[in-house]
């Protein structure tokens, strides 16, 4: 039996490793109502990949890396140039835009590419199950870098994602801080999707930070909930997708979807019995 | 001395843990193959499903389960399960199947493996630069297949050696004479032009007697540029062309309207052991498929 919970021991550390940050960079991601810009940053990551793998480089290779990195990085800067308050146009558009436009454009590369179609499918995949020590340390390794960052830096990230009009009249200046973060968030997902696949990245980043924000109003607590949901969902759909055998990443992202449903349902009761009281 | 051990054996053998070989393979093809050659000594699982694309499978918990007691696991090799094999083996940590071990083996040495080193010529479809990885569907590799296995089996399983090659002789014995009958069926429609979707049967085409001229999808997961739709159909129609074959897992939408506009037949042919009702052995597959063919093809030529 021992050596049987060794097999998952890994997948299950990748999940620790994946709720810890993304929970956390949620939270932002909620307040600024930008809930498909990882989906958008990751696609932005594949269209860089495979515009590498075109020009001869090899897809795992470090020139590879580099060129995706550059792409992530110039998306980030797009993403920071068009946030405004004042626009009519929602900044959620054009994330939708940039998905649509940068997955279309790999479809086009992928059909120049005499080979590695099926590797380039596999950057929005992920699985789960097979990866590996060496991908769970250098995860690890990354996340820790971008975490600290993101707590030395803690009071103006926070800020400019809460409340950008302080901000501004604080002095900051909002494009760099927004690059920032939509740097160091375009890092953690070019690096996460390709392990987990793009459906459970999603799910850690926006499923805990909802639910948190449903029961409290400030940070800490948030975030304490947001990791402790993060981490007893991993628990939960890993032992669910043991026992009915089903698909590993599938099987967690509906559990996540399960829970908060009974979350949302029991916090309805519960206000309405507060509100009779 | 020897009812002892006999004593011993049967104890073994009625005692709930199966004592014989666990057997993982990645496709249920292997799988027939390798209960055909094994008999009763081994136990037999495949990891994809006949009906699935084996190019592509969702790592589920019990694979790794398998794998990790498995004591002989078997592939097709040729990159065909390169993007979730490797993978799940070297998550598996069972030190008995790692590739070069014994407990590993590439069913496709020593088989009849077409395409090699294809150009990049977009025409072929989906390039895989050791050949094409399905060359299982021509039953003469078939055989070869098993003798691999049994040649291993005997490795792995020394005091069983005289079951294993008895277990390939009657099988060689009975391939040869259904080779034989599915041959004279094939003759029926030799040199048969046909459209296929995927680039899975040039084997099958070669030991038929077919001539694929075209593929439905220029690219795996890419779908047809209109060009490459309006160059097919006017081929279709230019060289009378009635048959399009294609895999059951892929869509069938689009051979679907290119039958219709060019009055082709589409035929959903199974490339793999268990993609079908009733294909349970590897001989089953071929009679399943040939059947169809020429039934499709045969009249009315």
């Amino acid at each position: 039996m021992m050596d049987i919970l060794l097999l998952f021991a890994w997948p299950f550390a990748a999940l620790l490793v994946i709720t810890a940050i993304h929970a956390y960079l949620g939270l932002h991601v909620v307040q600024r109502e930008v809930i498909f810009v990882d989906l958008s940053l990751a696609q932005i990551a594949a269209l860089g990949a495979s515009i590498a793998v075109l020009a001869g480089l090899d897809l795992h290779g470090i020139g590879a890396y580099l060129c995706s990195l550059g792409f992530t990085l110039i998306g980030a800067a797009f993403f920071a140039f068009t946030r405004s308050d004042k626009s009519e146009v929602p900044q959620e558009a054009i994330i939708g835009i940039v998905y649509a436009v940068s997955a279309a454009a790999a479809i086009m590369i992928m059909d120049r590419l005499p080979e590695g179609a099926e590797h380039l499918k596999h950057i929005m995949v992920g699985n789960l199950l097979a990866v590996t020590p060496a991908d769970v340390i250098k995860m690890t390794a990354l996340y820790a870098v971008v975490g600290l960052l993101h707590w030395y830096w803690r009071a103006s990230l926070l800020l400019i994602s809460s409340d950008p009009e302080k901000a501004r009249r604080e002095g900051y200046n909002l494009r760099l801080w927004d690059f920032i973060f939509y740097g160091t968030f375009g890092l953690i997902v070019t690096v996460s999707v390709p392990i987990v696949g793009v459906l459970l990245v999603f799910s850690y980043l926006i499923v805990p930070g909802v639910a948190a924000v449903l029961f409290f109003d400030s940070l800490r607590p948030r975030l304490f909930f947001a990791w402790g949901l993060g981490a007893l969902v991993s628990v939960i759909g890993m032992a669910v997708s043991f026992w009915l055998d089903s698909p590993t990443g599938a099987t967690i992202v509906c559990t996540f979807g399960a829970v908060l449903g009974l979350l949302a349902a029991s916090r309805s009761l519960l206000s309405r019995r507060a509100i009779k009281i | 001395m020897k009812s002892l051990l006999l004593g011993s054996s049967l104890l073994i053998a009625s005692s709930p843990v199966f004592a014989g070989l666990r057997i993982v393979t990645t496709t249920e093809d292997l799988a027939a193959l390798a209960r055909e050659v094994g008999g009763k000594h081994v136990k037999v699982e495949s990891i994809a499903k006949g009906y699935q694309d084996p190019h592509f499978v969702d790592a589920k918990p019990s694979y790794l389960l398998k794998l990790k007691r498995a004591d002989l696991f078997i592939q097709v090799g040729l990159e065909l399960e390169s993007s979730w094999a490797p993978n799940l083996l070297r998550s598996a940590r069972n030190k008995k199947i790692r590739p070069g071990a014994r407990g590993f083996l590439d069913a496709s040495s020593g088989c009849d493996v077409l395409d090699k080193n294809a150009d990049a010529d977009r025409s072929q479809g989906d390039v895989h630069p050791e050949g094409n990885p399905h060359y299982w569907l021509d039953p003469a590799n078939g055989r070869i297949i098993a003798k691999n296995i049994a040649g291993r089996l005997s490795e792995l399983d020394p005091d069983h050696t005289q079951d294993y090659k008895a277990n390939l002789a009657a099988f060689e014995v009975s391939l040869k004479e259904k080779i034989a009958g599915w041959d004279k069926l094939a003759q029926a429609f030799k040199g048969s032009k046909v459209v296929t979707y995927h680039n899975s049967w040039p084997n099958f085409a070669k030991r038929f007697h077919l001539n694929v001229i075209d593929f439905v999808e220029p690219k795996p997961g890419i779908p047809a540029s209109p060009s490459h739709i309006k160059a097919l159909l006017e081929r279709i129609r230019r060289e009378k062309i009635t048959l399009i074959f294609m895999e059951p897992y892929f869509d069938e939408k689009l051979p679907k309207k290119i039958a219709s506009d060019t009055g082709a037949n589409l035929l959903i042919l199974p490339p793999s052991v268990g993609a079908a009702k009733g294909i349970k052995t590897y001989s089953d597959l071929f009679d399943h498929n040939l059947n169809l063919l020429s039934d499709a093809l045969g009249k009315k030529q």
